[in-house]
């Protein structure tokens, strides 16, 4: 990032424009950066969603708009934004306007969380796996004064249940995060990520030594994101559209959006805690080789890692979708059933033997 | 205080993506669970009853499919056995075999339809496309053979309109062969799913004694326990001469509704593999050419037809009255599934209602008529 | 088939004829009787078929047996106002409704009675004979300022 900073520092000095003005304007571009990519990704990924799932299901799945239909989900989100924006009248005005940003914004803070290269994370501190897990949380606030401020009982039950969800299945993902960063001795994604560079190439990843917490990791992060088969604040068959039945227009592509965005968001974080993040699963880079380590091959880098990153992830939001194509819905009580009585033991178990693993390993010196 | 044990009353239905049409439910909830339950009907009401003291025998018969839309063959042939009764007019053999081989295929069409919507408000989206992939082949080969996929009105006093072309036949073989494979892919996908398991197991238990008092007919009865199937206990048609089983199961709970309609599945298509050897082998004149429909003229009789529907017994009741009905009444398989729907509801949860209301297999225009 | 001696032996005056039972009155002691106390247990009550005959409406109480797999008829004349048999046959309450509803028979007993169909300020009972078919509200509105 220093390094970043001070290429920028330079180019705005060509300009005459003093160091402190550029120190206060620098964390605009890479927002919008962020912004522009989440967007984009979003795009994608109901893109991709919708052609995984007719896939699975012997369809053809959007094909009529652009090219095979890659053009399917911009025509959807223009018809989303041009929509009305209904408002019914019993409302409560502001949490009704404030809920979708609530539930939006966080997703963004933790995209720029998430390290996409070695050089290219824009908060990073020491805390910044705990930080993701408490930020990842947020959007729920966001999902409850949607509920409560709709003023419909639909939309109620989703966001209590939604709720519900959240607080049982935050304590395992603590747990995975805590015996993850007790195997790289840091709590910042960047240090767990290089941390998991090895000898033995893929051998290093945190999924061999700690599956069961990628096990963990994978099923809670399902029902934190509302996914099948945890979807239950949204169960179309119960509840007709969960907490956003009441929503419609930019308002609903504001939760549509933070959805999806988290969705990738949390792909991002799981390949970042077991799957080496932006490590290239080779365990040398390919531009090195193409460039022989001259200045392009420093920037062919970063984008060799961004991709990698990009392509992990991806099989992860894979994973999740055939999830979602296979399993029915989960009922209520059995989520919680299933959290606080095998997900949560479990994780503690895991905790404990990552714990015992990183002793003898330490001892031995293997590492 | 009070405000803390208060519950909330929520209405389900009439425009709610999984109650199968236009019922209203008023749910009276504490928290998840539901504390009471009252059905509303009449959304529907086409006053199908009502439209046959206007109309000729013949007339009559297009509307009547539109009684339950997913099993059309079921309605024209109780109608028409009425008619055939109160007329004196005989059937003959092949066309026996057609409609027996036509109302079979509905039924599984119907319980196709049944088992993808069912998943879908389980919350499962694949079975649906997986389900409506087979229904649609089934709705090819109505359309070929009625010119409908829907409303096919076929069925006519003395037997079917036309006869069943011989490359029809051929694609039923086909279907008939490449379906038990396809059931067998439903049940690997859905049967085994614990979470479809833990969602069905001991849901919404109907005892033999419930199910007997509130009149249920069908699949619905015989997961209760008790082995009834018009078919067999009462047969009409050709269907004592054919060969096939009836399944029932003795826990009544929505799981045990699932597996006797997937064997009836089973059980359809060999009923039909059977009445295409008949009607390949057979070379009857298939319809009785001297009936002339539309010259009708029955004096007072009453006849009540009963017919083994995918949804439960259905009995088409006429009164004629010379030239046109003078009454006629509908009994329909889901009109008491709908009655007995507060009595299973109690105390379950809003999850369980999509278990319990849809293993039902209610389809609201039969109860609406 | 029933046992028509022993139920001619409790009813006196009614009258058997095939699968058709005819009672003038008690119709609820007599299905009350077929239920329970006679040969077959006739456990199921199918339907009740109401047909409107000018001065009077029949009411046809159509039985099943599971045991002997038979139907059987029991028919009964009402003026406005019949018995209710939700208390021996739960599934009656449907179809009391629904007669109520449609022919503006008052079911006594049942306490739950209400419209089944129609709206609850519909006036008139559809599938009497007498029932005025050129009402407005039954007409499709082509009104195309509406």
């Amino acid at each position: 990032m220093n390094y970043l900073l001070s290429i920028f520092i330079d180019f705005f000095a060509n300009f005459g424009i003093p160091k402190e003005v550029v120190y206060i304007i620098f964390p605009i571009i890479p927002f919008c950066i962020v912004a522009a990519a989440l967007i984009l990704v979003v795009l994608v990924l109901v893109l991709v969603e919708r052609k995984i799932l007719a896939l699975f299901t012997q369809r053809k799945g959007p094909n009529r708009v652009g090219f095979c239909g890659i053009l399917q989900t911009v025509a959807d989100a223009v018809k989303l934004l041009c929509k009305e924006n209904i408002e019914p009248n019993v409302t409560d005005r502001i949490l009704f306007s404030l809920a979708p940003i609530i539930a939006f914004v966080p997703v963004m803070v933790c995209w720029g969380i998430i390290p996409f290269s070695s050089e290219f994370d824009f908060i990073s501190i020491s805390v910044s796996s705990l930080l993701f897990a408490v930020i990842a949380v947020i959007p729920v606030i966001g999902v409850i004064l949607a509920g409560y401020s709709s003023n419909n009982k639909y939309s109620l039950i989703g966001s209590v249940r939604s709720a519900v969800q959240v607080i049982s299945y935050e304590l395992p993902i603590m747990f995975v995060i805590l015996s993850v960063s007790i195997l790289a001795s840091s709590l910042n994604i960047k240090d767990i990520i290089l941390s998991q560079t090895s000898m033995y190439q893929v051998c290093g990843w945190y999924i061999f030594p700690c599956f069961l917490g990628f096990v963990i990791l994978f099923v809670s992060s399902l029902a934190e994101l509302n996914r099948c088969p945890f979807d239950l604040p949204e169960a179309e068959s119960e509840l007709v559209a969960g907490y956003n039945t009441e929503y419609s227009g930019m308002r609903f592509a504001l939760f549509f959006l933070g959805e999806y965005a988290m969705l990738f968001v949390s792909s991002a974080f799981i390949t970042a805690l077991f799957f080496g993040g932006f490590l290239s699963p080779f365990g040398f880079y390919i531009s090195e080789k193409i460039f022989n380590n001259n200045v392009l091959a420093q920037i062919g880098i970063y984008f060799e890692q961004a991709f990698w990153f990009f392509i992990k992830s991806f099989l992860i939001v894979f994973l999740i979708m055939w999830v979602r194509a296979v399993l029915p819905r989960l009922k209520s009580s059995d989520l919680l059933k299933f959290s606080w009585r095998i997900l949560l033991p479990l994780s503690i178990l895991n905790f404990i033997y990552i714990c015992l693993f990183k002793y003898i390993v330490m001892i031995g010196g293997l590492k | 205080m009070t405000n803390l044990f208060k519950t909330m009353e929520i209405n389900v239905g009439p425009q709610h993506p999984s109650t199968h049409g236009v019922l209203r439910l008023i749910l009276e909830l504490d928290g998840e669970i539901i504390k009471s339950c009252k059905p509303v009907v009449g959304y529907l009401h086409r006053g199908i009853e009502k439209m046959a003291e206007n109309r000729s025998y013949l007339q009559y018969l297009p509307i009547v499919d539109r009684i339950d839309y997913l099993g059309g063959f079921f309605n024209s042939y109780a109608y028409c056995d009425c008619i055939e009764h109160l007329a004196e007019i005989d059937v003959p053999d092949k066309a026996k075999y057609i409609r027996v081989l036509c109302m079979e295929l509905n039924r599984i069409a119907s319980h196709l339809l049944w088992l993808g919507t069912f998943m879908l408000d389980l919350g499962a989206s694949s079975p649906l496309f997986y389900c409506f992939r087979d229904r649609e082949r089934i709705l090819h080969i109505f359309e070929a053979l009625t010119g409908q996929r829907m409303m096919y009105n076929y069925f006519t006093f003395g037997g079917v309109r036309f006869d069943i072309p011989s490359d029809i036949i051929d694609k039923i073989s086909v279907f008939i062969e490449d379906m038990p494979e396809c059931i067998n892919d439903y049940e690997n996908i859905i049967t085994d799913n614990p979470i479809f398991v833990s969602r069905c197991k001991s849901k919404g238990i109907l005892t033999k004694k419930n199910a007997l008092q509130y009149s249920i007919t069908g699949p619905n009865l015989r997961a209760s326990g008790v082995n009834l199937d018009f078919r067999k206990s009462n047969p009409y048609l050709v269907y004592d001469r054919l060969n096939f089983d009836v399944s029932s199961d003795i826990s009544g709970d929505a799981f045990s509704r699932y597996k006797v309609r997937i064997f009836e599945l089973h059980s359809s298509l060999k009923i039909v593999e059977q009445c295409i050897s008949f009607i390949k082998n057979s070379s009857d004149e298939f319809l009785n050419k001297s009936v002339k429909p539309v010259m009708l003229n029955i004096d007072n009789a009453e006849y009540t037809s009963s017919v083994e529907s995918p949804r439960g017994l259905m009995s088409c009741t006429v009164m004629a009255g010379g030239k046109n009905p003078y009454r006629v009444k509908w009994r329909t398989g889901s009109y008491y599934a709908v009655q007995v729907l507060p009595e299973l509801l109690i105390n379950a949860e809003l999850a369980d209602l999509m278990a319990i209301f849809g293993s039902l297999d209610v389809i609201l225009p039969e109860v609406d008529k | 088939m029933i046992n028509t001696d022993l139920l001619k032996e409790y009813f006196p005056d009614v009258l058997v004829y095939d699968y058709y039972i005819f009672v003038e009155k008690n119709i609820v002691d007599v299905i009350s009787f077929l239920k329970t106390k006679n040969y077959v247990d006739f456990d199921v009550l199918s339907q009740i078929i109401a047909a409107d005959c000018t001065d009077f409406v029949q009411l046809t109480y159509r039985l099943y047996s599971t045991e002997n797999n038979e139907f059987l008829n029991v028919v009964t004349k009402v003026k406005d106002e019949a018995a209710s048999v939700t208390h021996l046959y739960k599934s009656a309450h449907f179809d009391e409704c629904e007669i109520h509803d449609l022919f503006g028979i008052n079911f006594v007993g049942n306490e739950k009675l209400e419209r089944l169909y129609m709206p609850e300020d519909w006036d008139g009972h559809p599938l009497l004979k007498s029932y005025d078919q050129t009402d407005e509200r039954l007409e499709w509105n082509n009104d195309q300022s509406l």
